[in-house]
């Protein structure tokens, strides 16, 4: 139903948006566009939200308070969790080279840094970080497990999903209003060796004081990364998955300080996701209502 | 040829003395200095604000009545009467050049006066990251 509702907001944005307004082509000033070279922004935003999590017995992240941290040198830029260095940076295409952690570590621990860092980037399930995957799975009967008539329940798969960080080349380009994000990275931290595409376009509907967006993506994970989250070697192996998601954002300042923030987002999960013992729901939705004070 | 040298250098040096003495101090009289300290601000880029105590120090070869000020600070007046020296130190709190002023009693004419500058690492900007994939991009 919300799925259905922004991607007809979408649609209709697609179809109303002609207008074409080139990018300042050189930044020098503060803008929406551009930020101050070797300045530490730092924020926090408070408000009412959550994502649901798909894991069976996962429960909801709630998000309330959200800090947000960026930095940007000539070349080096941090964004909350993310860091990168650029080596092409113009007002219609930038290059860099990225690191960004795992994402889906976040359903399995509640603490895990990007259920805080959202402003970016989101969300659990209220687990610990110490016991996480407590789903339980009926399988099939099996002679060996079999007692009586009665099927054995299996802990599955009890284990940790470590930190992750994965690097590579991001393009993001602007055409017009539209701007664009394509991120190819690979797992560099030694836990799965897996590969993992993020790419996204966003459509500006309001761009003046006020700003609401929308956006569409896919994430495409490989089958290392799957399973490294989702499989068990002994019941359940997937392969690679593309989980497209679609997004609303608003957002309105609030005198020099303080920026009005909302959105809502869902994703849909790929297939060899979604079909996980592990995981109860194909869709992810998170919707966050705030407010953003900037230090 | 070599004289030509001493004059160039002779013009060069009486030059950077002209813009020295500027930046520290103007005295409009000859009888009358005015010394700041500091007399430099240097903002950086994080920095919106300079924000320090300035030791004010003048002197006169006799007996001087005068007032000090600040150009737009009304609320800031020390005042002496047949005093050949003072000094005077003062919190303040900034973001432009503050002029002191040295000036007789009725504040009608400037004796001396001297410049507090602001000095700005220049900025430069550069375009933030486009993320539409992420949730708040």
């Amino acid at each position: 139903m919300q799925g259905s509702l922004i991607k007809q907001i979408c649609i209709i944005t697609l179809l109303t948006w002609s207008s074409h307004v080139g990018a300042a082509d050189k930044c020098e000033q503060e803008s929406n566009e551009c930020t101050a070279i070797g300045k530490w922004n730092v924020g926090m935003a408070i408000g009412v939200g959550a994502r649901s999590n798909p894991l069976l017995e996962g429960k909801s992240i709630p998000l309330v308070l959200v800090p947000t941290i960026s930095y940007y040198g000539k070349h080096f830029f941090l964004n909350n969790l993310d860091f990168g260095w650029t080596l092409h940076d113009s007002a219609s295409s930038s290059i860099s080279f990225i690191a960004s952690p795992g994402y889906d570590r976040v359903f399995f621990y509640r603490y895990d840094l990007q259920n805080f860092f959202v402003i970016n980037q989101v969300v659990n399930n209220g687990s610990t970080a110490t016991t996480t995957g407590q789903a339980f799975v009926s399988t099939d009967p099996n002679p060996d497990i079999q007692i009586g008539a009665q099927y054995i329940i299996r802990r599955y798969p009890d284990r940790s999903r470590d930190i992750t960080y994965l690097a590579g080349p991001e393009w993001t380009f602007q055409i017009g209003k539209v701007s664009g994000q394509v991120d190819l990275l690979h797992e560099v931290t030694g836990k799965h060796d897996g590969n993992e595409i993020r790419a996204a376009l966003k459509f500006p509907l309001i761009s003046s004081l006020q700003s609401l967006s929308c956006s569409v993506g896919i994430t495409w994970k490989s089958a290392a990364v799957v399973n490294y989250y989702y499989g068990d070697e002994a019941i359940y192996q997937g392969d690679s998955s593309l989980s497209p998601f679609i997004k609303v954002s608003y957002s309105r300042p609030l005198g020099t300080k303080w920026k009005l923030l909302a959105f809502i987002h869902y994703e849909q999960l790929g297939s060899s996701i979604a079909n996980s013992p592990i995981v109860a729901m194909d869709h992810v939705n998170s919707g966050f209502v705030g407010a953003l004070y900037a230090f | 040829m070599r004289f030509r040298i001493c004059d160039l250098a002779f013009g060069l040096m009486s030059l950077l003395c002209i813009q020295f003495d500027s930046a520290r101090a103007e005295p409009l009289s000859e009888a009358i200095t005015m010394q700041l300290n500091p007399t430099v601000c240097a903002l950086s880029v994080s920095d919106k604000l300079c924000k320090t105590t300035v030791h004010v120090q003048w002197r006169a070869t006799q007996d001087e009545s005068l007032c000090m000020i600040i150009v737009k600070r009304p609320d800031i007046k020390q005042c002496w009467e047949h005093y050949t020296e003072g000094t005077y130190n003062v919190d303040l709190t900034f973001d432009q050049d503050v002029i002191f002023q040295l000036r007789d009693l009725e504040l009608q004419n400037t004796l001396a006066s001297a410049t507090l500058r602001v000095i700005r690492e220049a900025l430069q900007y550069r375009h933030r990251r486009r993320d539409p994939w992420s949730l708040f991009g």
